[in-house]
């Protein structure tokens, strides 16, 4: 039996960058920065002061339905409007008689209960900062049916499913900052297995908040160059020194290749090949020597056939920590040996910051993006090389290029490393 | 006649407020022994709802030896890292490793998968702001300026929702295939049914699945009350004074392997998996259809998924949360299915409550030792049928199983619905 290909149709994007894939594309070839001092909360007081945030965002204009924007959290919006994207796009939605074969995987961020409701909790329950729970039964407290359902682990999934009439198979993953990337790898392996026919895949995220800001500034994983935001992210460069927090939503639609061809739809892509590992080293690292990294990437080249010498670009995790920009590194050397220095590789972090449970499903739409263009974009802010990230970095502008196949990688606290491979559709 | 099964299961664990075996707590779903208690984690004497099945009078370092760990993980990966440790054990999975050369070890290594069903977070995790928002006095300013002397370093590692899949990676190491669904009361079984899926295309040539939660904590219990589904102090599925669910707390894990591989090693084999289907109804958040249309074509895809006819179904392991919606639309999709005539249901919350993330996985090790034993227990808190429900039969009383097969039903929040085929194995 021959094995399902699967196409990718549909791109929609919500990113510190545009507010639609189109938007999003254009400024990252341009090279265009979506950092900042931290607008929706006064992060004066914070060692990091600066983010990524979505701008301008105005979600009522492309969901229709207002009852189900209010059980939507500001991820889970994001989420909606580039699903919507994703789907218009690829002209296709589940119908009546199609939804059963619709299944729906999703990256989903960590629980995040909203600040202002923690700060009521707070107020009624522990005023002198210990909890008492007697405090939840008195009468101010909202204990507001929405805001609970809000906060459930697969809401995003639920408001998805039921906004888009998705009927068939459906996930929600969390592995922190590969939870994109699995959930796309997911899909592929559902549709391969023919638990579906069509799927909407992709992951969404917001942590830009006093608590989620609040917890990588305690584990010091952000950049702290508060005066110079745009140059704040510089992954691969010596200088670099932590991470931006960003937000956003990236979907993709992925269908059977030949049910694709068959209706005549546009092609990005083809998803070709997943890889997975567990790097079991450390929670919040893998092993200097790439080792975990390295699996996922050769298996995800096995997975889709290809030899390394196939590959032209690879957008990196990239993240601008000094450790996992080195332990990638090191990751590629191994799996592509004397290949690498052909291999274009960019970071678009260093643009739109680190999306985390997003940043893998937007950044395979970049890939996508990426192979439709012949385009790698620029790694932004790379300036000063390290003899730790000996690769071939998309420096000073983007790069005009065939790109035959690309590959995706993110890699998650807890040890999962995600990469996918995306294949041009010419060659297929 | 069915084919020969490409995954079997070597190994199972669990923990819950019915026991910390899997025998223990099969022990007292058999004797009618219901962990459902009022709460005393906290004074709940004036809650609205205030029973739970809570996991008791256990010292959390002899859960999990490593003391280093308890600084980096919560009460919940606490007992999802218990319940892989026991299922591993079971399997003799790492005796085995040690038997190979290093680098066939290295391989074993890459090929073992890790598949996590996890409950995804708590209210409770953000409450270690408190002292610094008190300290703050409402100025988000001071909240930034003096987090570092309040709030530990380690905050957010604590609290990743990926933290068993993390450590049962570190602790046996285990670096293949992986996910941590986060998928509500689902999770567990899918994590079963993904698992299943990467063995079967050999994307893995082993893996542990396991299912954690802990709901029980002030907040859930409220909201879940105020949404109408908290019975006051007994869970009684598909009974006609069924009031609603009660929490449970707790973990359960299996070990699949790929059968040709297990073959290689000769380890005990505790059941067979057959299939699994998953479907939505695109109902809303916590809403589900009436009719259970969802869970019917989900037992539909498990029953095609492996070759099946429903009539080869022995018994079925019910979700039975004892809300009256789902329980009502349960007994419509099992009607749906198998006719008029079903085989013996049953369901197990009544003894350890509703695990949430990990029911599916804790009601599918009960089934594996269902079909050890022979019998369907009894729901011992049934009364009465419920005459506005499709027939079912459930009974207070042991069962007799029609074949050696257990179709386990797992359903959640987003309308979700799992369902699970599972075979005693014959040796």
């Amino acid at each position: 039996m021959t094995r399902r290909r699967v196409a990718i149709t549909g791109l929609g994007m919500v990113t510190p960058v545009g507010n639609n894939a189109a938007d999003t594309w254009t400024s990252l070839r341009a090279g265009r920065s979506g950092l900042g001092v931290i607008q929706s909360f006064d992060a004066s007081g914070f060692p990091t002061r600066i983010g990524a945030e979505v701008k301008g965002f105005k979600p009522e204009r492309f969901v229709g339905d207002r009852k189900l924007l209010k059980l939507a959290s500001r991820s889970h919006r994001f989420a909606l409007v580039a699903a919507e994207e994703a789907l218009a796009d690829a002209g296709l939605r589940p119908e009546p008689h199609t939804c059963h074969r619709w299944g729906c995987s999703v990256g989903a961020g960590m629980m995040c209960v909203k600040f202002e409701e923690l700060q009521t909790v707070h107020r009624l329950c522990a005023e002198d900062g210990e909890f008492n729970p007697a405090g939840l039964l008195n009468r101010d407290f909202p204990a507001d049916p929405i805001a609970f359902c809000r906060s459930q682990s697969n809401t995003g999934l639920a408001l998805l499913t039921r906004y888009f009439g998705i009927c068939g198979y459906a996930t929600s993953v969390h592995t922190a900052c590969a939870s994109g990337g699995q959930a796309l790898g997911t899909a592929l392996k559902v549709l391969r297995r023919g638990a579906a026919d069509f799927m909407l895949a992709g992951g969404y995220d917001s942590m830009l908040n006093p608590i989620g800001i609040g917890a990588f500034c305690l584990l010091g994983a952000l950049s702290t160059d508060n005066d110079t935001p745009e140059r704040a992210s510089r992954p691969f460069d010596a200088t670099r020194n932590g991470f931006v927090l960003g937000e956003g939503a990236g979907f993709l639609v992925l269908e059977d290749l030949n049910t694709a061809r068959r209706r005549g739809a546009r092609i990005y892509a083809e998803l070709a090949g997943d890889g997975n590992s567990l790097s079991s080293y450390r929670i919040t690292d893998s092993h200097p020597s790439g080792d975990g990294p390295v699996q996922a990437m050769q298996q995800a080249l096995a997975d889709a056939g290809l030899a390394t010498e196939d590959v032209d670009y690879v957008n990196a995790h990239g993240t601008s920590t000094v450790m996992n920009d080195r332990s990638e590194c090191a990751a590629l050397r191994v799996v592509m040996g004397k290949h690498l220095e052909r291999v274009a590789v960019s970071s678009t972090k260093s643009c739109m910051g680190h999306l985390i449970a997003a940043a893998g499903a937007v950044e395979a739409g970049v890939c996508v993006l990426a192979i439709r263009d012949g385009i790698a974009p620029v790694n932004a802010n790379f300036l000063e090389p390290d003899p730790d990230c000996d690769v071939n970095v998309v420096q000073g502008k983007s790069r005009q290029m065939p790109i035959r196949a690309a590959l995706s990688n993110s890699f998650g606290f807890g040890g999962s490393n995600s990469c996918l491979v995306f294949q041009q559709p010419e060659d297929l | 006649m069915s084919h020969a099964s490409d995954v079997c299961i070597t190994g199972a664990g669990a923990v819950c407020g019915a026991g910390r075996t899997v025998d223990a707590i099969w022990d007292a779903i058999v004797c009618g022994h219901s962990a459902i208690a009022p709460i005393s984690r906290w004074d709940s004497s004036e809650w609205p709802a205030r029973y739970a099945a809570e996991v008791t009078n256990i010292d959390s370092r002899t859960l999990v030896e490593d003391r280093k760990l308890h600084k980096l993980i919560s009460r919940t990966d606490l007992f999802g890292l218990y319940a892989a440790d026991g299922a591993i054990m079971q399997s003799g999975l790492p005796a085995y490793r040690e038997t190979l050369p290093p680098e066939a070890a290295a391989h074993f290594n890459d090929r073992c998968g890790v598949f996590a069903g996890s409950g995804g977070g708590n209210y409770q995790n953000n409450y270690d702001f408190f002292p610094l928002l008190s300290m703050a006095g409402g100025s988000i300013e001071t909240f930034g300026r003096e987090l570092q002397n309040s709030v530990n370093p380690m905050w957010l590692l604590r609290n990743l929702p990926n933290n068993v899949l993390c450590h049962i990676g570190i602790r046996h190491n285990f670096r293949g295939v992986n996910a941590c669904i986060t998928q509500q009361c689902v999770g567990g079984a899918l994590a079963v049914a993904e698992a299943a899926a990467a063995l079967r295309v050999g994307e893995a040539d082993r893996a542990v699945a396991v299912g954690h939660d802990t709901p029980l904590e002030p907040e859930t219990v409220l909201h879940y009350h105020r949404l109408g589904l908290m019975s006051e102090d007994t869970l009684r599925p598909f009974d006609a004074a069924r009031r609603g669910t009660i929490f449970g707390e707790g973990a359960a894990a299996v070990v699949l392997e790929a059968s040709a591989q297990a073959r290689n090693r000769q380890p005990k084999i505790l059941g067979e998996f057959l299939g699994s289907g998953c479907a939505t109804e695109a109902a809303g958040v916590v809403e589900v259809r009436a009719d259970g249309e969802g869970l019917a074509r989900a037992i539909q895809l498990a029953l095609d998924d492996a070759s099946m006819s429903s009539d080869s179904v022995g018994f079925i392991v019910a979700h039975g949360n004892g809300t009256r919606a789902s329980d009502a639309s349960e007994a419509a999709a099992i009607h749906r299915v198998f006719g008029s005539d079903p085989p013996p249901v049953t369901a197990f919350k009544w003894a350890f409550g509703h695990l949430v993330a990990a029911s599916g996985t804790l009601d599918l090790v009960m089934a594996l030792r269902a079909l050890k034993s022979g019998i369907v227990p009894g729901v011992a808190t049934f009364r009465a049928s419920d005459p506005d429900l499709h027939p079912l039969p459930v009974s207070a009383d042991p069962q007799k199983p029609r074949s050696d097969v257990a179709l386990v039903l797992s359903r959640g929040f987003a309308a979700m619905n799992l369902a699970l085929l599972v075979r005693a194995h014959e040796d």
